[in-house]
């Protein structure tokens, strides 16, 4: 089994505040991983040193360079401001949902009709698809998060990392959602990580549940995992 | 149709359309990185180029060119050293640019006095045909790169976190974009002055930004917006005498002024319109009455 997440005894801190301890746990192909905890634990400074925009202090992180068939591994990132964009940024939805699709080795390449069939499925799969021509900055703010979802989407990566991707979404849409991806991860073998509040609602889609705990012999506000659990699926 | 005869004019148009192919696309980068006023910093640091290569007897193109993609290193170092308030390095260097610029004055005793003034506020009679030929060079590398790069750079310009995910090399990216734009400020210096170069690159991007929902429409409209601008402004700055950077730029504050009222004055109608369902049907029901 390929780990495309390998995380062990990762700590970090802030100048000389330490704000995570003891981390370690593993994301592999198929594997739908929700990570919680209250507000304020880090959570999302442990997707940036995973992800590489920030330093770990201790351990290690590695995310896998080839996926399952030994080809690049792709990784899709939705941040938690992403869709707080720049009103201002001229770009149409359509532009910047196919902008997913230049990770796949289409930097320098015409996006060629798989690539426009991706985009337009990813974009009918968010609801937006008639919204294709609308300047990105006039959007709500949860149409902006659904087209950062069907971006990433329209990248088709080979791992998910999501930042509280349903902010602002209904509960028939974060249903959609959830189904959507445990789709990706269970059929097409797709890895997802990802930072949620909702871990009532996802419990019954996620294989694995890490919690960010406080550690209580910190007298700093310094969080710690207190376990990868499997989580049972009642429906299976 | 007398001016079209001058050498010098014909220069200065052939040097207008070239800044107006380059321009947009540097300044609509620039506002997208929030980095409009590096142009202004990088303007007067290459007046520090231009006094070090009068005080040392070297052609001051050459000075300014190597002084000005230095210090978009260093912009780019003290960007990354001063994260959430990215400005003050603009506040630094834009100082600092003009302190040395005018020390290095001091120690020339006089002599450029006149020369620096051309490079302050720009001349069209004194663009050479070399001055020609490197903007040419410089619009066929800019073309290209844009060409090529178009799509790391959205994303870069969109979101450096997504960039940087992507796989893409982030801080390149941002250090050749810099020293890009150095370059290029150092080229188109001497034509529109060092104190209103930064309106020229960025104020045809801005206007257009207003009115194109589209990328590359935004790029396209801000060619046609400094072509108007630039030339118009040309044209008025040899009829009336006036400096062609600040004629120029009064031309596309005005195009900015009035794109503005326009877009505000057609929201207002659009929200407004008598012609709008409810209206024509209170229009109905009044008449009945």
């Amino acid at each position: 089994m390929v780990h495309y997440i390998e995380v062990k005894n990762l700590a970090f801190q802030y100048e000389e505040e330490p704000v995570l301890e003891n981390i370690s746990f593993e994301v592999d192909a198929e594997d739908f991983v929700m990570l919680t905890g209250e507000n304020g634990a880090a959570k999302t400074t442990l997707l940036r040193n995973i992800l590489g925009l920030l330093k770990p202090s201790k351990g290690s992180v590695r995310i896998a360079s080839k996926n399952r068939f030994g080809e690049k591994l792709v990784v899709g990132y939705v941040s938690q401001q992403v869709a707080s964009f720049n009103a201002g940024f001229p770009s149409t939805v359509l532009e910047l949902v196919q902008s997913g699709r230049y990770q796949r080795g289409k930097w320098f390449k015409r996006l060629d009709k798989e690539d426009r069939d991706h985009v337009r499925r990813s974009l009918e799969s968010v609801g937006m698809w008639d919204m294709r021509h609308n300047k990105i900055g006039e959007l709500s703010g949860g149409q902006k998060q659904r087209i950062s979802l069907a971006r990433v989407f329209a990248t088709d990566p080979d791992l998910f990392v999501l930042d509280e991707p349903t902010t602002g979404m209904d509960v028939n849409s974060r249903e959609e959602f959830y189904e959507l991806l445990k789709h990706n991860s269970s059929e097409h073998g797709k890895g997802i990580l990802m930072v949620t509040h909702d871990h009532e609602e996802i419990r019954h889609y996620a294989d694995k549940h890490i919690e960010l705990v406080r550690k209580e012999d910190s007298p700093w506000r310094c969080f710690s995992m207190d376990s990868c659990k499997e989580l049972s699926k009642p429906h299976s | 149709m007398e001016m079209f005869f001058h050498g010098f004019m014909q220069r200065a148009f052939q040097a207008s359309l070239l800044i107006s192919l380059i321009a947009p696309v540097l300044g609509l980068f620039l506002i997208l990185r929030r980095q409009s006023l590096m142009a202004d910093t990088l303007s007067h640091v290459s007046l520090a180029g231009v006094a070090l290569g009068l005080l040392i007897g070297v052609n001051p193109t050459w000075t300014n060119i190597l002084v000005v993609a230095m210090i978009a290193i260093v912009l780019e170092y003290l960007r990354a050293v001063y994260r959430t308030y990215s400005e003050v390095s603009i506040a630094i260097l834009m100082s600092a640019g003009m302190a040395l610029a005018l020390v290095l004055m001091g120690l020339n005793e006089g002599g450029a006095t006149l020369s620096m003034n051309q490079f302050l506020f720009g001349s069209i009679v004194t663009i050479s045909d070399q001055q020609v030929w490197m903007l040419l060079i410089l619009t066929l590398i800019i073309g290209l790169l844009y060409l090529v790069f178009r799509k790391p750079m959205y994303i870069l310009t969109f979101d450096e976190e997504t960039a940087f995910t992507a796989g893409l090399p982030i801080k390149t990216m941002s250090v050749l974009f810099n020293v890009l734009t150095g370059v290029t400020i150092a080229v188109i210096m001497p034509i529109v002055g060092a104190l209103l170069v930064s309106a020229v690159i960025v104020l045809p991007a801005a206007i257009s930004m207003r009115l194109s929902k589209s990328f590359n429409g935004v790029i396209l409209i801000g060619i046609v917006i400094a072509l108007i601008g630039m030339l118009s402004g040309l044209v008025a700055s040899y009829e009336v005498g006036t400096p062609p950077g600040a004629t120029i730029t009064l031309i596309l504050i005005v195009i900015f002024v009035i794109t503005a009222l326009i877009k505000n004055l057609l929201r207002h109608v659009k929200f407004e319109s008598p012609f709008k369902k409810s209206n024509i049907m209170s229009i109905e029901k009044k008449s009945r009455h």
